[in-house]
């Protein structure tokens, strides 16, 4: 029977291409969400350190 | 952990390509066209690894409400049709020199085309529904009519292809195989059941990452 | 009691449903008829195929309207949010389309006997026992899964792409079976098919009945 090579690469080639293809996709949401994310705490622990700030000043007001 | 996960899959994929393409003879009957086989055996195996996940998930869901189990289903439920998917396609691919077509009903490739639909329909239905807990009950029930329809397309496309027909179209068994295939077949399972865990892990984890972006 | 109403509920719907899926089986047949060209010897081998084409078919349009009057009558939420068992809805509506189906199924059978020239009447009593194990099979699922997707966008194509793959199993084994009636051999030889379609059916409606709460959820 003859080798048929050029289906063997085929089929590995295929499964190579779409293989890699769904892990790069996975990989690159992965960075997008996990920066979304990053992005979401830094917001949230501004919010969190700015809340003192108008309390301090209420308690300086009337002593100048 | 991943990292490891990571590393471990390619090392695993790496020996599955050595035993397949080195290690492993060329075999008698087919030639190297066999040696497809490596790649579409273990696919099969991954895809029914991966809807046998999707029931456990599925109930584990509808019965705990855990949406860890929602998202394990529903990222394996999307590794197992890109598996199935692949069955067909290096199924096909090695139809063509070893049958001399491209398609044929036989009994393999029309359970598993039947497997493929009706896990993307599972997608399907998900992609469609917008409330988040009310897609994931319905995906649950459906994964689990799914899987048990499993042995019910085996056996009814089993027989419809080999009763009274000569098994001619079968492939060769895996009975009569030599150990240096039986023994690259079980790298080629191996390294591609970890692959299944490595992506349905991240797959998963993304999943839980849009789940509470959302939030 | 709830069971008893949906059945009723369901017979004053199902005389326009029936209507019209009489017509469309008319349709059918001279679809059948036109695809399939004049060879006579072509059609006869094909014809357990068609009948059963003609029931999935028909059964896609009738079973996918279940609950297409709770839907369109915004009944919809209170069955959601109706206390106790939804098992027995799912019960009900599986009977009232099971009478639906065989209805729809017998005048089918009829139409192509006639139009076809088929001699069904040494059959009958198996050929019923194909259909009836086919026919729950087809109702269970169906009714299940009209009940999902009718709360669900582009219902008329979901329902369809799920119900089809899933009663792949089915549709070979009664078209299989039907073939070996209508040749006049014994239920014993599909023995083995008719099992397989009583597996499906014991499957289906458990599945069916155990799942249906968790559809209907508010």
């Amino acid at each position: 029977m003859p080798d048929n090579w050029g289906f063997v690469i085929a089929a590995y080639g295929l499964a190579a291409i779409v293989l890699i293809a769904y892990w790069r996709f996975l990989f690159r949401r992965e960075k997008e969400l996990d920066d979304a994310r990053t992005v979401r705490q830094h917001l949230s622990q501004e919010s969190g350190a700015s809340e003192p700030l108008p309390a301090q000043t209420a308690q300086r007001g009337p002593l100048p | 952990m991943r990292r490891l996960l990571g590393g471990a899959t390619l090392l695993g994929l790496a020996a599955g390509l050595v035993m397949g393409f080195v290690v492993a003879p060329r075999e008698s009957t087919q030639g190297n066209v066999q040696r497809i086989m490596y790649l579409h055996v273990p696919s099969v195996w991954v895809a029914y690894l991966a809807f046998g996940v999707v029931l456990v998930a599925s109930i584990v869901y509808l019965v705990r409400r855990a949406e860890a189990a929602d998202q394990l289903a529903h990222a394996s439920a999307e590794v197992g049709v890109l598996f199935t998917g692949l069955t067909i396609a290096t199924g096909s691919i090695w139809g063509k020199p070893t049958w001399g077509t491209w398609w044929t009903w036989d009994a393999r490739l029309t359970s598993v085309s039947i497997l493929f639909v009706m896990y993307l329909g599972y997608l399907l239905l998900r992609g469609m529904i917008d409330d988040r807990e009310r897609g994931a009950r319905f995906a649950a029930v459906l994964g689990i009519v799914a899987a048990f329809n499993i042995p019910l397309v085996h056996f009814s496309v089993y027989w419809w292809r080999t009763l009274h027909q000569p098994p001619s179209l079968m492939k060769p068994g895996p009975g009569t195989m030599p150990g240096v295939i039986v023994a690259a077949l079980l790298v080629n399972f191996a390294a591609f059941t970890l692959l299944y865990v490595y992506f349905v892990a991240k797959r998963a984890r993304l999943l839980r990452l849009e789940a509470e972006a959302e939030a | 009691m709830v069971v008893v109403w949906k059945d009723l509920l369901v017979e004053r719907r199902s005389k326009e449903t029936l209507n019209a899926l009489f017509f469309f089986g008319l349709l059918l047949l001279f679809v059948f008829q036109f695809a399939l060209g004049p060879d006579r010897e072509r059609l006869a081998g094909t014809l357990p195929g068609l009948l059963w084409l003609g029931f999935i078919l028909s059964g896609l349009l009738g079973l996918g309207r279940t609950f297409v009057a709770e839907r369109e009558n915004d009944c919809l939420e209170g069955l959601l949010l109706a206390p106790g068992d939804k098992s027995a809805i799912y019960v009900g509506k599986l009977a009232g389309n099971l009478l639906l189906m065989l209805v729809i199924e017998t005048i089918l059978l009829v139409l192509f006997s006639f139009f076809f020239n088929l001699d069904i009447v040494g059959a009958l009593p198996a050929l019923s026992i194909v259909i009836a194990l086919g026919t729950v099979a087809l109702a269970a699922v169906g009714t299940l899964f009209s009940a999902m997707t009718a709360q669900v966008r582009a219902r008329e194509l979901l329902f369809p792409v799920l119900l089809l793959p899933v009663e792949a199993p089915v549709l070979l084994a009664t078209v299989k079976a039907t073939e070996a009636v209508l040749l006049g051999e014994p239920l014993g030889s599909v023995a083995h098919w008719l099992k397989l379609l009583a597996a499906a059916d014991v499957v289906y409606v458990a599945v069916g009945v155990l799942t249906f709460d968790f559809v209907l959820e508010a």
